[in-house]
């Protein structure tokens, strides 16, 4: 009796345990590619100050895609945004991109990746479900500056974005970067 | 008892062969090529892009995309029915920037009975365009190109019922490079 109580206490607790290291995997994974890049690189990201997080705009920005006409291509307020300034880039990328999507790639899909060997540029975009919408990460790394975006679209957003994957992550990007100087 | 011991121990020799044999049936016939290889000449290329619509994310598109939508519904009818769509694409700013190496371990993975190239397929590209099907009788299973230019090197790779008509309309869609195949009558080798 005893025995069977403690096996159901183990079984549960891994169960518990099991569960919210799940969750916080698909919850975090934001923080973890910021936190990534950061120690990767050896860099710090800014956080936006809140006065222009709060003028932050963004209009017409998904129209720019061949045949699309979304004013936003991101849902309101689904925007999270890491940047990093004036920093040197300078590593291994193909190892990056390695350590990138061995961690990703269980709870995203890998939509597109580019490189440019001389510059050191990537551009990194995984897609998942998110109930009867999709979240995108976006990853851009250039020799001194850097940005991942982790945004809500909707399925007509996601199809413009299939339809042009490098376009459309320098859309979301640009939505995510824009502040009204106004 | 001892019969029936070797009964059990043959029953499950039998069933270990036929998950042997269905495995290796399976792999010959699996439309996806290896790519990964190829990834030592991205620090070489003034460009690397790799493109990975996988099963999954056609699932996903297929359930949510709206029909009644323009955008959605073109997507939706062009990947409907496909398992994956794979790009590779290096441009380099030298020639010579990949060996015959690299393009052979694309073509070895191309070959008959599983594959078969098509003839007299057409492009407005220079260099070495070939375009490969994957069947089993007369299903297409996948499909696949090779595009060798002196700074470019694109693998294209289809998984799931496609023929040349829809990659030209899949062209500059979906991450899939401007191939400038040009759809027309064409045949496998088998049938010239």
């Amino acid at each position: 009796m005893k025995r069977s109580a403690t096996r159901k206490l183990v079984i549960g607790l891994l169960a518990v345990t099991l569960w919210s290291t799940i969750s916080f995997a698909k919850g975090d994974d934001f923080n973890s590619v910021v936190k990534m890049i950061e120690e990767f690189y050896n860099v710090k990201h800014e956080g936006l100050p809140f006065l222009a997080k709060a003028a932050m705009k963004a209009v017409g920005v998904g129209a720019k895609i061949k045949g699309g006409d979304a004013k936003r291509f991101a849902e309101a307020g689904s925007i999270k945004l890491a940047t990093f300034e004036n920093q040197e880039f300078k590593g291994d990328f193909i190892k990056f991109r390695q350590v990138l999507n061995d961690s990703l790639t269980q709870t995203w899909m890998p939509l597109i990746q580019t490189l440019a060997a001389p510059d050191h540029e990537q551009c990194y975009i995984f897609v998942r479900e998110n109930g009867d919408k999709f979240r995108v990460l976006v990853v851009t790394i250039e020799p001194h500056d850097a940005t991942v975006v982790q945004a809500t679209v909707s399925p007509k957003n996601l199809a413009l974005l299939m339809k042009d994957p490098e376009e459309g992550a320098k859309a979301i990007t640009q939505e995510a970067t824009i502040v009204d100087q106004e | 008892m001892k019969l029936l011991f070797h009964r059990i121990t043959r029953a499950l020799l039998i069933s270990a062969l036929f998950v042997i044999a269905a495995t290796i049936t399976t792999h010959a016939q699996d439309p996806r090529i290896r790519l990964a290889h190829l990834d030592h000449l991205a620090t070489k290329a003034s460009e690397t892009v790799d493109v990975n619509i996988d099963e999954r994310l056609i699932q996903l598109a297929a359930k949510l995309f709206n029909d009644k939508d323009e955008d959605e519904a073109k997507i939706k009818k062009l990947v409907n029915g496909l398992k994956g769509i794979y790009v590779k694409s290096f441009e380099f700013d030298d020639e010579n920037a990949y060996s015959p190496a690299d393009v052979d371990s694309i073509r070895s993975q191309l070959k008959e009975p599983a594959w078969s190239r098509l003839v007299n397929v057409t492009s407005k590209r220079d260099g070495i365009v070939e375009v490969y099907l994957a069947l089993n009788g007369p299903d297409v299973l996948g499909l696949a190109v090779l595009s060798a230019e002196p700074k470019e090197l694109t693998i294209v790779n289809i998984v799931g019922p496609v023929d040349l008509e829809k990659l030209a309309k899949l062209e500059g869609n979906l991450g899939i490079p401007d191939l400038g195949i040009q759809p027309g009558k064409h045949k496998t080798k088998n049938e010239q």
